[in-house]
Order: C-alpha cells, then structure tokens, then sequence
C-alpha cells in the first residue's frame, strides 16, 4: 500500500497516431524514492510523466489500455487539478510554466488553489523562497529572467506545494554546469528532509552523481554511439575576424580571431552575455566595432524562425545560391526536399537552416544552444553535422552549457563573465585550469576525468 | 455610456466629456503626452464626424447659421454633428480614463472578488495577458532572423505588411502550443477551477471608490439634466 505511482500493462497512444508509444509498460514507485526515467527523446518520457500527474488521458484525448494508479486511487477518478495538489511538476520548458507576472503572485496563485488561508501565505512565500535562495526575486517578473532562474522558481513554486511526490522533465538542461551541480545537491539535502518522493526525466545522468536509487529505462534498444572527441581541422587562414566590438549598455570590447574550419565553443554562467555577444557578432543588434566577414550564418535555438518559404528546397535556395542541389546532398535533404520545414524534425530543421546558410555563402556559422534539450541520439546527430561542415573549412562559434559536448568538439573555448570576455583558450588548456573553470561556473567534462583516471 | 447615446443636443456629451476630463486632471496621475497621442487618432474621427454629418445631413430645417459657397448649413444640422463628434470624444476619453489608470491585474481580480466572475475566465485571461511580453520578444526575434536571410528590407508599406504575414505564421504556430503548455502549467499548480477560499492579494472596496462612483454618477445627471440649467 506504500506504492505512490503504479502502472500496470499501460498502453497509450495519441489519437491522430496509430502506433502505441508506451506499451504494456508495468512499474511502480513507493513513498520515497528516488527514480529517474531515461531513453531517447520520443520514447514516451514526457507522456509517462504526464500520466503520472493525470494531465493525459484528459487533454489530449489520447486512448490509454491498462490502470495508471495514484495513492492507490484510478488516476481517472480525480478532477483535473485535484491530485496535482499533492503531486508537483516541474515542466521542461522555462517560458511556458508559468501563469502569473511576477514571482510572487505565481507563488500566491499556487497556495490559493490549494486553499491555504491568507494568514499563512505569507509565512510560507518567505520560507520558500529562503529555501531555494530566491528571496531577492520576490517581485521580480518572471518573463525578464533567464532560463535558469526561471527553472528555480518553477521549482520553489512546486515545492511551495509541500508536495508527496515531486516530477521533473529535465530539470538541468537549462543550468549552467556548476548551477546544475548547486541544484542537485539543494534537491538531495530537501528530499531527506521532507521524505518526498521524486520522479525526474533525464537522459544526462552524469551530473547527478549517486542522486537516484532505481531507474526505469524507456529504451527501446537503440543505443545512441557515444561521442568521441573530434580530430581538429584547423586551416591557416583566418575566417572570423572580431575587432572592438561592444553594445552601448552590457557587451564590453570584444576582439578575437577564428581559423577557417575552427570549431569553438563559447562558454559562460547564465546570464554572462554570451546570446548578446553572437547577436552583436550579425549585427542584429546596434553595437560598434569591426566584424569581418560582413555575412555570418545564425542559427537561433529555435531554427524555425529563420525559415521564409513553403519547402525545404526554396528555403535552402532562398538567398540565391547557386549549389543547392550541391548543398543539399551534401547534407542529407533531398528526401525531405519538398516538404514544409515547419513539418520535419528539430534536427533536420537545423541541418536545413544550415544548408540555407552555406548556400547564402557565409562560411561562418554562430549557433545559440543547440544543444539544450536534446537526448544523446540528437546530440550524436548534431555532433556529426558540425564535424562534417568544419572538415570542409566552415568556422563554427557554438554557445552550449554541454560540456561533455564542447569537450568532445571544440578547438577552442571563449569564455565570457558579466559582458567581458575573459578571453580565448586552447580548448585542452581550459579542462585542467580548475580556477579558470570555477570563475565561469563551469565544471571539467566526464571524459577528461576518465582519461586523467586511465593516466593517474 | 450608455446613457449618451440617447442624447442629440450638443451640450449633453460636451458638459461629460469635461467632466471625465475634469475627473482626471484631478483625481488621475497619468502621462499627458501619452493621453494626447492616444486621443489623436479621437481626434480625427471626431472631426470626421463634424464633417461629414454637416456636409451630408438629411434634415436640413431650421434657420441657416452659416454659408460656405453653395453650402449653407442650419441649425440642426450643427447641432447634430457637435453632438456626434463630442459623443466620439466623451467615449474615447472615458476608455481612457479607464485604460490608463487601472492596473489590469488588480481589475480582474477585483472582478473575481467582488462580482464572482469565474475563476476559470479570470485566470484565462491573466495568463494571456502574461503572454503579452513574450510574444512581442518573439516578433522581434524572429524579425532579426529573418532580416539576417535577407528578407524584411521592403521599403514599400505594403510588402513590409505582407512580410508582416512570414513573422505572423511561426507566432501562430508557437502561440497555440503555449497555449497548451500554458493550459499544463495551471492544471500542474493545482487549479481546478473552482472558487477560491482566500485570497492572498485582497481586492476591497474603500472609500475612494466609493467617493469615485458618486463622482461619476454626478457627472452623468448634470451632463443629462443641462436642458434645466443650461438654458
């Protein structure tokens, strides 16, 4: 009877879909457990979790075979919001979890469905912000925050709710490495202390350390390759030239070269500037200074915005170039060649953009975290869509908070703190300089540490 | 307002569009400026409505005031387009008034407390609302990425507007899976809809309000009554 969460011979599907995307799944969780599911990204994660705090069947019509039992209850026999009073979540993405403006009436909102009488409230928004070191964010407007920050307060907004059973899609992807570590640990000290019991969703276990006790593993037997470091494909020519440049109120002069095939990654806590810096970098911000090439390639964390036409051959086309046909072999996009690039994956949305850009003729590409969010399978994808293009001589200036991944690709690290540029460093040198990694919050890749452990 | 639109002399809608004017002066802080060129298109229509009643009245009886050329105009004639454009200023700067001294959190809320409007609806439209300032950072954002493959740079008004169309439709598509996510995130914290038992930020009716509603309530008899002391 101490079971919490109890599937058995779930089977769930989308309405609009025919295949089963969880089936025949049985598991259960007890009072106090600490689980983590893993698998890669379109395996059921997010779905598993959603049956878990009873947001599906209902809203999304889906068909659901088997019983899905909460506190020992048919999870069907609740209303809608009524047993997220006792089971919390914490969603994955940052900008959509939040209903209120500010902090605090986001917390208020909270113990007001709860029925928390007034005098309380007070007492417990002080606690909880103490607790999750928030108190200077009380009237803070959410929208303003970063990604991190937000991540934190729809945390403390979970655990305002003193819940029995606390869900997490991912909660790290949007911290910074040495945040992440702070957030672990935070959430460790808290479970032992209020004996909740914790669900999270994650496909990076490394930087949870010994966190979980059981894991459920969603794989359906496709293990993603492993990455392995990249062998450097730096030319002698200088392709990206930086001189001076810096906005009016938050970037400070920034100058730095890139080679011709240079891969580096640009580094740095939330919040450091590093968006600012690459927006500056393509002028789509007012800032002084020289950049040389005029034209740069920019792919935004959400490619589709770039996109302009109805399929992927014209996008690929769109600035004129005359190697499309070329470009889009060499990249892999005949066979969506017709379709909407609205309607192909997140991936291929990016090889798409890519392409687009390389056919505009901007040979240095600046990405903005492509690697949030994404499993190890994306991860692989995206590694080797990188290796290739840099193999043919194309720059790459990369913002990712994935160090294992900027381990594993970069020539070079940029690190930046507070507007300023801190400087750029041989990517090898940056992994054994532990002061120089601790000043940007960041922490040393696994796979350096096991090799120094083979050396040792 | 509604009462306004029973009245077809000039006086009625002038005397309470002073009034409201009066009002705010005293009892409002707001931004002048941002009143005026919010009134400014008001304006316009207003005199539009002069206009365009003077010229093309139906009922032409009563003495001839004025002759412009071959156009003579007549009393009523006068009357009834003062009488419009100063009910187009009278409502225009009533929702003013209104817009630009209410909080509009605190007014749903309000809504919520003291007329028992739904949960459901209030907090509908509180999410929207917070929606506002991510939407506006994403037109921009998707403007910049665009203006970066080259397109965007239309002198011409009109196919600046249709290119106002490419930014719409990735809006779109995001602002419906908000939507949903949105639609979670409120399910997650525990809303179900019903009405509340407390609230945190408690909304009360004062004296200001009430002092405020005999004002108004002032206005509107001695605007509607100044057949009796105006003549």
């Amino acid at each position: 009877m101490h079971d919490v969460i109890q599937f058995e011979k779930v089977s769930f599907r989308y309405p609009d879909e025919e295949k089963w995307i969880l089936e025949n799944l049985s598991f259960s969780v007890q009072r106090g457990e600490r689980v983590v599911i893993t698998g890669p990204s379109g395996c059921g994660k997010t779905t598993l979790l959603y049956l878990s705090n009873r947001l599906y069947p209902d809203n999304c019509d889906g068909i659901l075979s088997g019983s899905v039992k909460l506190f020992g209850r048919d999870s069907l026999s609740f209303i809608a919001g009524e047993i997220n009073h006792r089971v919390a979540t914490v969603f994955q993405d940052p900008d959509s979890q939040f209903c209120m403006q500010t902090v605090e009436e986001e917390l208020a909102f909270t113990l007001e469905n709860l029925h928390v009488k007034r005098d309380e409230m007070e007492k417990r928004i002080c606690e909880v912000l103490e607790l999750t070191d928030l108190t200077e964010f009380r009237h803070a407007i959410i929208q303003k925050l970063s990604g991190g920050q937000k991540q934190r307060i729809a945390t403390a907004c979970a655990l305002i709710m003193e819940p029995e059973v606390l869900l997490l899609d991912e909660p790290l992807s949007h911290l910074d490495p040495y945040n992440a570590k702070k957030y672990v640990e935070w959430l460790d000290e808290l479970q032992q202390k209020r004996a909740m019991t914790i669900v999270a969703i994650e496909h990076r276990l490394d930087l949870w350390g010994d966190f979980f006790e059981r894991s459920i593993s969603l794989n359906k037997n496709e293990v993603a390759p492993n990455l392995e470091k990249r062998r450097c494909s730096i030319k002698d020519d200088a392709s990206l030239v930086v001189n001076k440049v810096q906005t009016k109120s938050f970037l400070q002069e920034t100058t730095f070269v890139l080679n011709q095939g240079e891969i580096a990654v640009l580094a740095g806590p939330n919040g450091s500037g590093k968006s600012t810096l690459l927006k500056a970098l393509c002028q789509l911000i007012p800032s002084n200074g020289a950049v040389q090439p005029k034209l740069l390639g920019y792919v935004p964390q959400s490619p589709e915005f770039l996109f302009l036409t109805k399929n992927v051959r014209d996008e690929v086309g769109f600035g004129g170039g005359n190697n499309v046909e070329d470009m889009m072999t060499r990249l892999q996009l005949l066979p969506i060649a017709d379709s909407h690039p609205f309607a192909v994956s997140h991936g291929q949305k990016r090889r798409v953009a890519i392409a687009a850009m390389l056919t505009d003729g901007r040979q240095v590409i600046l990405m903005d975290e492509p690697t949030s969010g994404q499993d190890a399978q994306a991860l692989s994808e995206l590694f080797q869509l990188i290796d290739e293009r840099a193999c043919e001589g194309t720059t790459f200036l990369i913002v990712t908070h994935d160090m294992e991944f900027a381990y594993c690709i970069a020539d070079s690290i940029l690190l930046m703190n507070d507007g300023l540029l801190t400087g750029k460093f041989e990517a090898n040198e940056v992994w054994v300089d532990e002061q120089l990694l601790l000043d940007h919050h960041l922490l040393p890749p696994k796979g350096m540490m096991l090799r120094e452990e083979c050396f040792a | 307002m509604f009462a306004m639109a029973f009245f077809f002399d000039p006086w009625t809608p002038l005397v309470f569009w002073v009034g409201v004017l009066v009002l705010q002066v005293f009892f409002s802080q707001i931004d002048w400026k941002k009143w005026l060129l919010f009134m400014l298109p008001f304006f316009v229509t207003a005199f539009g409505y002069f206009w365009t009643t003077l010229v093309f009245a139906e009922d032409q009886s009563g003495p001839v005031i004025w002759t412009i050329g071959d156009l003579q105009i007549t009393e009523t004639q006068l009357n009834h387009a003062l009488s419009l454009s100063f009910r187009v200023l009278a409502f225009s700067s009533l929702s003013l008034l209104f817009a630009l001294t209410t909080n509009p959190v605190t007014f749903i809320l309000s809504l919520m407390q003291q007329l028992k409007l739904s949960p459901k609806i209030a907090y509908g439209v509180m999410v929207g609302y917070q929606f506002l300032p991510v939407l506006k950072d994403e037109f921009v954002q998707i403007g910049q990425a665009h203006r970066l493959r080259g397109a965007g740079g239309e002198k011409n008004a009109l196919q600046r507007l249709l290119g106002v169309r490419r930014i719409l439709i990735p809006m779109l598509a995001g602002a419906v899976r908000k939507a949903e996510r949105a639609a979670f995130a409120m399910e997650a914290r525990g809303f179900t809809g019903e009405q509340r038992s407390s609230y945190f930020q408690v909304i009360s009716i004062g004296k200001v309000d009430v002092v405020l509603i005999a004002l108004f309530l002032f206005v509107l008899v001695l605007s509607c009554t100044n057949g009796l002391w105006l003549s």
